[in-house]
């Protein structure tokens, strides 16, 4: 059982390799989109590295909760509701929503998805 | 000239693997002046032959129904430099295959030895871009079969064919073919 | 034909980085191929236009030391956008680091100040001497051939893309 420790060297490790960012850029409050860079043909390459990395599965839907965010009942005035902060979190529990919440905005979301949040997304996959 | 930067296939696995030849020759327009004095296959080309390799190979296995392009090399190394009369043989395996992507493992070889290893994603275009096929679907097929894809295509060991879709163009095309001499204008 | 993906340098600072553009003519064969319905310049043909600035900015740098330059490695190329038709890809190349063989770059290439390509090169640079001691012989001709290339585009240029 990989610890915390050795989670965030082999996600670093990934994200590294796939967005061409140094090593000092990819701390844990990093956002994948708007610190490090990262596009969608970017997750593609991401998700895949860390399945290898861990030996698990990762869903599309886990990262990418595109069917809660095209869903009219959850997005009003590209503004996300409270019901459809309540599914995002319980789609992503690893996720903090704290900004979020305050601000939203559905053009904000992939700020959701840092470093650290990976991370504690991947702890929940091996168990760590 | 053609933009083909393999000349045929020699194995074809649906989703899986394929393996393509690439031919080099002296008097190719992109090698003989690229560097005047040592003619070599620009590594750029060697990208795109290993590029139409993987690229048909995650496009047969969608039926031809994504429009897929390149949009990431992650790696690309190159060992040795590919010279006229080198024979390239690309094997192309399939990583993943996503709803709007895929991600595919390349190697080149001469011989036994390894010219090139690379990582490369291709997406699948979405709405954004004009809609319709990159190809008119009889010229894609008459391409697809000179580079042999239907002579080793397989699929669980069945030989493979062209989706409905462009049989169905194909038949069509072929029933509207004009038969027997020209006539000279009247 | 020469492959050229460079039409012209504007600006080149040795040692340091390189500007340079490639037009994409309308008239490209490989257009009626890539792709019949949607003509767009090849990805690789993007990188290729990277790696050429660079062995530009490279070969003014160390005073067309070495015959051959040519591509060793490229890192995360990432394509966001396409080249049509009529457009101008703008390429600048500034180098990371160099040893005697080897010189690191990052490379972009933008359209109407959009980018359109980026990623990290690695070139290599060599004599026929050193590793095809059979043709050493080439090796001055080689330097010649390229460095009279380069004259040509450092030329400031009223109109159009090179002539092949």
């Amino acid at each position: 059982m990989p610890t915390k420790e050795e989670i965030f060297k082999k996600v670093q490790v990934a994200l590294v390799d796939a967005l061409g960012v140094d090593e000092e850029e990819v701390t844990p409050q990093a956002t994948l989109v708007g610190d490090l860079g990262a596009e969608s043909i970017d997750f593609l390459d991401i998700v895949f590295k860390l399945e290898k990395a861990f030996a698990v599965e990762i869903p599309r839907k886990d990262l990418s909760p595109e069917d809660i965010l095209t869903n009219a009942a959850y997005v009003q005035d590209g503004k996300v509701t409270p019901a459809g902060i309540a599914e995002l979190k319980k789609r992503m529990p690893f996720a903090d929503f704290t900004k979020f919440e305050a601000a939203p905005q559905i053009r904000d979301f992939s700020n959701l998805i840092t470093v650290s949040a990976l991370c504690k997304y991947i702890e929940s996959k091996v168990g760590a | 000239m053609r933009w083909f930067w393999i000349d045929k296939f020699v194995e074809f696995e649906r989703g899986k693997r394929a393996v393509a030849v690439k031919n080099v020759s002296i008097v190719e327009e992109e090698i003989d002046q690229y560097l005047p004095g040592f003619p070599v296959l620009p590594n750029s080309l060697v990208i795109e032959g290993l590029a139409q390799t993987a690229g048909l190979l995650i496009g047969e296995a969608g039926g031809f129904e994504d429009r897929v392009v390149l949009a990431k090399i992650g790696k690309a190394v190159f060992h040795r430099h590919a010279l006229p009369g080198d024979q390239l043989r690309y094997t192309a395996v399939v990583q993943d295959i996503q709803k709007d992507g895929a991600i595919a493992s390349l190697t080149s070889h001469i011989g036994q030895e390894l010219q090139a290893e690379v990582e490369m994603m291709f997406a699948f275009l979405d709405d954004r871009f004009p809609s319709g096929s990159l190809f008119d679907p009889v010229d894609f097929m008459a391409m697809v079969r000179t580079f042999g894809m239907y002579d080793v295509g397989r699929a669980d060991g069945q030989p493979i064919v062209p989706p409905p879709f462009y049989a169905q163009a194909e038949r069509e095309a072929q029933a509207a073919y004009p038969k027997g001499p020209i006539n000279p204008a009247k | 034909m020469q492959f050229s993906q460079i039409d012209q340098v504007l600006e080149l600072e040795p040692g340091v980085r390189i500007r340079a553009v490639k037009s994409l003519s309308p008239g490209e064969h490989y257009l009626k191929d890539h792709f019949p319905r949607f003509p767009v310049m090849p990805g690789v043909i993007m990188l290729e236009a990277l790696f050429q600035a660079s062995v530009w900015l490279v070969r003014q740098s160390e005073g067309f030391a070495h015959a051959a330059v040519l591509l060793k490695e490229a890192r995360n190329i990432k394509y966001s956008d396409f080249v049509a038709p009529g457009q101008t890809l703008e390429v600048t190349a500034e180098i990371l680091k160099q040893d005697e063989t080897l010189t690191t770059l990052k490379a972009q290439g933008s359209v109407n100040g959009n980018i359109a390509v980026t990623g990290r090169l690695v070139l290599e640079r060599f004599n026929l001497a050193d590793r095809y001691p059979l043709r050493k012989d080439a090796d001055a001709y080689m330097r010649n051939e390229v460095r009279e290339k380069l004259v040509g585009l450092l030329r400031p240029r009223t109109n159009g893309p090179t002539p092949r």
